[in-house]
């Protein structure tokens, strides 16, 4: 019994995990048609400045916090400057953006060296049900990774914000001719993306430690969970997300890890061949 | 003779690229030799006898390094056929690369077999059969597949492998499969050196040659229609998927080819070969070279490669931030790459088939 539910929590953590690095992904490409490859950099990002916070003798929290809105204002940055350009050709725009990626991830590895760097928990321990012992930190994820779902949610449904969001995506030529500044809705969808794959990188940087391809672990994954889920809804991606992170996780109890990683993307790509809109079709939240 | 020069002096102002052939007068003052002159074959030529004399000013381990170079060159070529002239983003091209490699390599070990004979046509076939299998699944159905399913599928592919590389005992993990013995001919070895250099730079100038044949017949014209609209492909009743699985077939192929090549060359198989590493490597040459030229993709390969050989010794840690820049640099201001600075669009989309009508005209003109 016991074990069973430390297999569960283990699972549930895991899909957390997916989830909140899944969402920025999914937000970008379901609200503005473009996989960005440097995605997995931004998570990176987000564990950098986590790392950066902490080395300078900060506590690990603040670390945390100032992630989001860092990454952000890089990806913001970016957008107006790079990613702009791309709008037209998606193709062009993975290339480009795997472009970044390669920059972000190699200046990162020049910074800190072929290292692999801990950072401490910020709320260390572990929480005693009975007699089992669960990661508290872990299932902090688990918590943050519910608000920051429902935030994300309730931004992109009931708020103005996310109105003229939906818009855009909807229909960018009425939405510029209701007086909607599309450029700057899409540079703020962007930046939101990219500082919630900041905060991942920063919530996840204590139990996988900073190292330079800590990105590109989650990269394919979250672009196979993306298009499980469905391009197009906030909703899709998410449940993708769950999908593919419980599958990835819980697999492994069951036969070889290497088997479960392989056997989950190829499930993952058959479905997607016999089902392309995803799990959940059709535009809006 | 003033007709050649004349027709160099033209080639300096770039007019092939605004006179269509539906113009035999714009034509006519460089009377036949302009259908001689083109920037292309020159350039063609030109790397064509530099990868000739190069083992004669290089020393060995130099030789060893411009095998490499060219094996990678063919490598590239596989990709731009597929994403350069079909349009179809295989962003997991070194599955096929990495397959045939370990397969070859495990005849190699397990069996014995080292015959170029054999090996070779080994290669070629575990790359066919993965990219018909692999392209089959993706491209084919009933619902035409979309552009990013594609790619996405193809690097899923190709991560996929990666890690059932590392994990499987039998591929050796991690590690590969180490000290795969010389290619061999009847009792001769391929060591590295010359004679593999020039081994490999012929099958590249054979295959280099076929590909070159491919996309300039009525073949090469329905992908190229393809590529620049697959809709209005499919409404004169060209099986557009059907196209793209072929072409997709005949890129795993050369992969394969490639990949075989590979593996006896440097002695060891390992798992980056499949992977995203050496996927998103083959992109890079390509798109920096120029993607749809078949040139352009060897150009790429030869400067990447060269650069990166030249300063891996002392920025090895910024190589890799500069790559990515220039990269940004070229898919941004120069989509068409490098070719692009020398090849004007009418020769990069070519003329198809057998149509001399430059040729004609300047018969009939006397």
């Amino acid at each position: 019994m016991a074990s069973t539910f430390a297999a569960v929590f283990e699972i549930v953590s895991f899909g957390a995990i997916i989830v909140l690095v899944v969402l920025g992904l999914g937000i970008i490409a379901s609200m503005m048609g473009i996989f960005n490859f440097a995605q997995g950099e931004f998570v990176l990002l987000g564990a950098y400045v986590t790392y950066l916070a902490y080395a300078h003798g900060a506590p690990v929290w603040a670390g945390m916090v100032a992630a989001p809105f860092v990454v952000g204002a890089i990806g913001f940055v970016l957008e107006a400057l790079i990613i702009r350009r791309f709008y037209a050709a998606p193709i062009v725009a993975m290339l480009g953006t795997y472009a970044l990626g390669l920059i972000i991830r190699e200046s990162v590895r020049g910074l800190i060296g072929g290292f692999y760097l801990t950072v401490p928990e910020p709320i260390g321990g572990s929480i005693d049900l009975g007699s089992v012992h669960i990661s508290a930190w872990r299932f902090t994820i688990i918590v943050i990774t519910l608000v920051v779902m429902g935030g994300c949610y309730l931004l992109l449904a009931r708020t103005s914000f996310g109105l003229r969001v939906r818009a855009t995506l909807e229909n960018p030529a009425l939405a510029r001719a209701s007086g909607i500044s599309t450029p700057l809705i899409y540079g703020a969808t962007f930046a939101f993306g990219a500082a919630l794959a900041g905060l991942a990188g920063a919530l996840i940087v204590p139990v996988f430690s900073l190292f330079a391809d800590l990105g590109i672990r989650f990269l394919i994954q979250g672009f196979v969970a993306v298009m499980v889920g469905g391009v197009g809804s906030f909703i899709g991606p998410v449940a993708g997300a769950g999908v593919i992170g419980t599958l990835s996780a819980a697999l492994p109890w069951v036969m070889s890890p290497v088997v479960a990683d392989v056997l989950v993307f190829v499930l993952a790509i058959a479905f997607i061949k016999f089902r392309p809109q995803g799990l959940i079709a059709g535009k809006g939240v | 003779m003033g007709g050649a020069e004349q027709a160099v002096a033209r080639i300096g102002e770039e007019p092939d690229v605004v006179t269509g052939e539906g113009l035999p007068a714009a034509r006519a003052p460089a009377g036949q030799a302009s259908a001689g002159w083109k920037v292309l074959p020159i350039v063609e030529g030109l790397v064509l006898l530099i990868a000739l004399v190069l083992p004669w000013v290089l020393q060995d381990y130099l030789t060893v390094f411009a095998t490499r170079v060219v094996i990678l060159a063919l490598f590239a070529l596989s990709f731009d056929l597929v994403w350069g002239y079909a349009g179809i983003m295989s962003f997991g091209q070194a599955l096929f690369f990495g397959a045939a490699g370990y397969g070859v390599a495990l005849l190699a070990r397990d069996l014995n077999v080292t015959s170029i004979l054999l090996i070779l046509p080994a290669g070629t076939l575990i790359g066919l059969t993965a990219s018909l299998l692999l392209g089959g699944f993706l491209l084919l159905g009933r619902y035409p597949s979309s552009v990013i399913f594609v790619s996405l599928g193809t690097l899923t592919g190709s991560y996929a492998a990666d890690r059932l590389a590392r994990g499987w005992y039998y591929l050796g993990g991690q590690n590969g499969i180490p000290s795969i013995p010389p290619l061999t001919l009847g009792s001769y070895e391929f060591e590295e050196g010359p004679v593999y250099y020039y081994m490999v730079l012929g099958i590249l100038v054979v295959v280099y040659l076929l590909c070159r044949f491919l996309v300039r017949s009525q073949f090469g014209l329905a992908l190229a229609g393809l590529r620049e609209n697959e809709q209005r492909i499919a409404f004169f009743g060209y099986k557009a998927q059907h196209l793209k699985a072929i072409i997709f077939a005949v890129g795993g192929t050369i992969a394969g080819l490639a990949g075989s090549l590979y593996a006896f060359h440097e002695g060891f198989v390992w798992p980056n070969m499949l992977g995203v590493v050496f996927s998103t490597q083959v992109v890079l040459y390509v798109l920096f070279g120029g993607s749809g030229t078949l040139i352009g993709a060897v150009i790429g390969t030869v400067i990447i490669e060269g650069v990166s050989f030249w300063l891996s010794d002392n920025y090895r840690d910024v190589w890799p931030i500069i790559l990515g820049v220039l990269l940004l640099l070229v898919i941004m201001f120069r989509p068409l790459g490098l070719v692009s600075f020398v090849l004007g669009e009418r020769e990069r989309v070519g003329s198809f088939g057998k149509a001399p009508k430059p040729k004609e005209t300047g018969n009939a003109a006397p």
